[in-house]
């Protein structure tokens, strides 16, 4: 069942700065009608779940759920098996599980699935019209998960309950309830540690953890990127959590702290400092002065190389400005990258940034830089006052760079490729010297014959 | 026992819990899709936030283009304890006054699995509502995008055409089933028009997805027909439905104005759909087709005999929206084609008339089984990982929603004898290609 308590606690979350601004009584998520946008929470869960490849994920509800949501996203996974993360199960309720309840076909459909894909576990997610109907989605998870002998996940995630960032919590509340601690792990090193929030996009954790073997950083689990249902069983071992640029996983990472006296720490790997910032933070947390040495001569050699590689791009791009108008951790996340790659970074976004996230634009763009609060008046002035060569921004922008005639890259567009790690870094280099080069925004901006001039 | 089994399938009578790789998508998001072809339309979708973020998405992704949608943004207060008027009231509110210069002139309003089973009324909403106001029930446990899109077109001529009993000669109405893509309902538009008949289309997003660059996109719907003209409607003297799913809106009309003529045909494909099309047209309008009609109708023989070599020897599979299926199973077959199963998203009387091995409701779980002996699939592109995770070397060819990989979608054209030509070509180029690799 949905169950409000854990609801309110976690919008109101202690560890998390969302609740700082906020009016009392407010928290996180409180949709307004009609000016909502993003995805809901059943969306936030399934996100944070869906890349265990192992795992079957079955949307208990009707169709919109599933068949508008699965197979959108590339969470890459190394598994081997079949990969259930390219797949969509669903109930997909019809007017008679409404009337009548659901419950028999979530069971019939656990034991179809088990008769014919035997995974490691499998999620149930409640949605919408399954929640307010109340199936009696627990029993039946029990009753499956004795009856075949593998975790029989409940996720309490329907849409209605917010947004997001609140399911993506609700998820981790899940995993945490439902799977951590119920498994021994084959053996453990002192250099243990869970990741959680990264979801493998693209590839994003693969720049890094060759890095992390490099220096010797064991990643025990993944939540979720790249994960297996029987390691994040036994995620309790881990000697630190790693939250990536995943803020809505802090309540998940503090429990744990609480229950099973794991710290954490909380971190990004988009750009060249970000990247050497948070192996630095891993090790220093971990506390072995072999390690952290280890660490140092790794990132020098990486920096080195990386370096070199960078060369021929900052002599292209030196003296360029951007302009950035996108959302959340991305508003100076990206900035890092582009900075690093000698980019000037004239203006960024902070519409609907947390506090935490307008510090770090400051931070990143120093006293001159713009913090745009209504990025979408004040872009096209901002690239004529300070001169921009490109916008990147969403896909509405693009008009604003025709008419500005400069070059654009959508960041909201799924990407193919990773920009995580110092290899991603690479990755950013070169999409932005096909941006800089394509004539096509000057090209496309040209009068028509029957336009006055 | 054969005929059986396919009249068990064809009613759905279950033959499994769930849907595996699902290829059915929701009334709502036909809905939606049928206000973006409203001028001046403000699409609603009345539900809580994910249902609308999801399908702005899959449209973002198909058409590539900004998608004009809303939501009413149910959370789980309102669920409980709102009729529906609160939130819709306040939502029409905060987006009118949040974009002051956005005029919408007219509230498409549809429902959700979520709102039907809180039991909203939305009809009674309206009668709050100053913009006119346009509500359909689309719940998603029943139907799917293709009854979506027809039960909205349905509730536009209900709620705002006004009876009449005169009927304007040359005045023309098509209702196009949802798998129409925008250059095709132009094409479709263009060619009534050559017969002299002032056209006018239900939804019409030949001006609204068609991929047009321009400013201030993605805020209201553009399509090419405004509430204006749906008034009017019951003026028109032809009415002409596109697809069995259409056939509601079209019985709605003629309740408006028993003087109109309803002319039905299940798709647009193919030679002799397109002879019993243009035949009737001219009978209407007494007079010939334009020479380039001639011509094209020459062009699609060549292509039927240059192709028939290649299809005749080939077997397919389609899956998607029935009416969708019935355009594309009959051309193939006329070029000699085997289809061996369509497997379509949804059930529809019209899957009873196509004349495939196996016709059923279904998902990709079960087609995959009729891939592994077909050299073509034409479906959408969840399609792709599974053929190519098989060993035969199967092609494919994207119809449908959605398509994620392949760009200009709208301008896709396998309508009249023009676009038949066209997909003929594009299915043997693609069937010489995968017999090349065996
Ligand atoms: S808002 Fe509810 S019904 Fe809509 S996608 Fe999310 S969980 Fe499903």
């Amino acid at each position: 069942m949905v169950n409000r308590a854990k609801i309110k606690e976690l919008m109101n979350e202690s560890a998390c700065s969302h609740n700082k601004d906020k009016k009392k009584g407010e928290g996180c998520d409180k949709p307004k009608p009609g000016l909502a946008a993003g995805g809901c929470a059943f969306d936030g869960a399934q996100i944070s779940l869906f890349p265990y490849a192992d795992a079957i994920h079955l949307v208990h509800g009707p169709q919109t759920c599933l068949g508008a949501s699965w197979e959108t996203r590339e969470t890459l996974t190394s598994y081997e098996g079949r990969d259930h993360t390219v797949m969509g199960f669903t109930t997909g309720i019809t007017t008679n599980d409404v009337i009548f309840g659901g419950d028999k076909r979530l069971a019939d459909s656990i034991d179809y699935i088990m008769q014919n894909y035997k995974p490691e576990a499998v999620f149930v997610y409640s949605t919408c019209v399954t929640a307010l109907v109340g199936d009696d989605i627990d029993m039946t998870c029990k009753l499956a998960s004795e009856k075949h002998g593998i975790p029989v996940v409940p996720v309490h995630a329907p849409g209605f309950v917010g947004g997001k960032n609140l399911g993506s919590r609700l998820a981790g509340e899940a995993v945490l309830e439902n799977l951590i601690g119920t498994k021994e792990p084959e053996f453990t090193t002192p250099y243990d540690i869970n990741l959680i929030g990264d979801y493998n996009v693209t590839g994003d954790m693969w720049q890094y953890l060759p890095i992390f073997e490099k220096i010797g950083i064991r990643v025990l689990s993944s939540l979720s990127g790249d994960g297996r249902v029987g390691d994040i069983r036994c995620a309790h071992r881990a000697k630190l959590n790693v939250i990536v640029c995943a803020k809505s996983l802090i309540t998940l990472c503090r429990k744990m702290q609480e229950n099973y006296g794991i710290p954490w720490v909380s971190v990004s790997f988009y750009g060249k400092r970000d990247t050497t910032f948070a192996i630095m933070e891993i090790v220093k947390a971990l506390g072995d002065e072999a390690l952290i040495k280890k660490a140092k001569e790794v990132i020098a050699q990486e920096e080195a190389k990386l370096e070199e590689a960078l060369q021929e791009y900052k002599a292209l791009f030196a003296g360029k400005k951007a302009v950035l108008n996108t959302g959340g951790n991305k508003a100076w996340s990206i900035a890092s990258g582009l900075q690093d790659l000698g980019i000037e970074v004239v203006a960024t976004s902070i519409r609907k940034s947390t506090e935490d996230d307008i510090a770090k634009a400051r931070e990143y763009l120093g006293e001159n830089g713009l913090l745009m609060k209504a990025p979408a008046s004040e872009q096209a002035k901002a690239i004529d006052e300070r001169g921009a060569h490109i916008l990147l921004a969403g896909g509405r922008s693009l008009y604003t760079a025709i008419k500005k005639k400069i070059s654009f890259i959508d960041v909201n567009q799924e990407k193919k490729v990773s920009y995580g790690g110092y290899g991603g870094l690479l990755n950013l280099a070169e999409d932005l010297k096909h941006a800089f080069n394509n004539p096509v925004f000057a090209n496309v901006s040209k009068k028509a014959p029957w336009e006055a001039e | 026992m054969m005929e059986a089994q396919k009249n068990i399938e064809l009613s759905r009578h279950e033959h499994k819990p769930l849907q595996v790789n699902p290829i059915k998508h929701s009334q709502p998001m036909g809905a939606a899709l049928a206000f973006m072809g409203i001028r001046n339309c403000l699409p609603l979708m009345h539900a809580s936030q994910g249902c609308a973020s999801y399908t702005k998405v899959f449209f973002t992704r198909h058409f590539n283009e900004p998608i004009a949608m809303y939501n009413t943004s149910v959370s789980d207060i309102t669920a409980v304890l709102d009729g529906g008027d609160y939130s819709v009231l306040m939502s029409i509110e905060n987006i009118t006054q949040k974009n002051s210069s956005m005029k919408p002139e007219l509230i498409g309003l549809h429902t959700t699995g979520l709102t039907e089973t809180k039991g909203d009324d939305v009809r009674s909403i309206g009668t709050h509502v100053e913009i006119p106001y346009c509500y359909v029930n689309t719940p998603d446990f029943e139907g799917g995008m293709e009854s979506g899109w027809a039960l909205t077109a349905k509730a536009l001529i209900q709620q705002h055409t006004v009876a009449v009993e005169d009927v304007k000669p040359n005045k023309l109405l098509l209702l196009p089933h949802v798998s129409i893509q925008p250059a095709e309902i132009e094409k479709v538009k263009e060619c009534c028009e050559s017969f002299g008949f002032h056209t006018l289309a239900l939804p019409d997003l030949s001006t609204s997805l068609d991929g047009c660059l321009s400013d201030g996109q993605g805020k209201l719907g553009t399509g090419a027909i405004g509430i204006e003209d749906i008034r009017e409607l019951a003026s028109c003297s032809t009415v002409i439905t596109l697809g069995s799913s259409m056939k509601i809106a079209a019985e709605a009309l003629l309740k408006k104005n028993p003087n109109i003529t309803h002319l039905h045909f299940d798709h647009l494909m193919g030679l002799s759909m397109n002879d019993n099309f243009v035949a009737s047209l001219m009978k209407i309008r007494q007079i010939d087709p334009t020479p380039l009609l001639k011509r094209w109708r020459g062009r699609l023989q060549d292509a039927m005999l240059d192709s028939h070599f290649l299809i005749g020897s080939s077997t397919f599979v389609i899956t998607g929206e029935p009416d969708m299926c019935a355009g594309i199973c009959e051309t193939l077959q006329s070029a000699g084609g085997t289809v061996n199963a369509v497997i379509a998203t949804v059930y529809s009387p019209v899957l009873k008339t196509i004349k495939a091995k196996n016709v059923f409701v279904g998902d990709l779980e079960d087609a995959q089984e009729y891939f592994k002996d077909a050299d073509l699939v034409i479906g959408n592109f969840h399609a792709e990982r599974i053929l190519h995770s098989q060993k035969k070397h199967t092609g494919l060819i994207l119809r449908g929603f959605p398509n994620y990989e392949e760009l200009g979608n709208q301008l896709k054209n396998d309508q009249l004898y023009e676009g038949s030509t066209y997909f003929l070509f594009e299915v043997a180029n693609k069937l010489r290609e995968v017999k090349h690799y065996t």
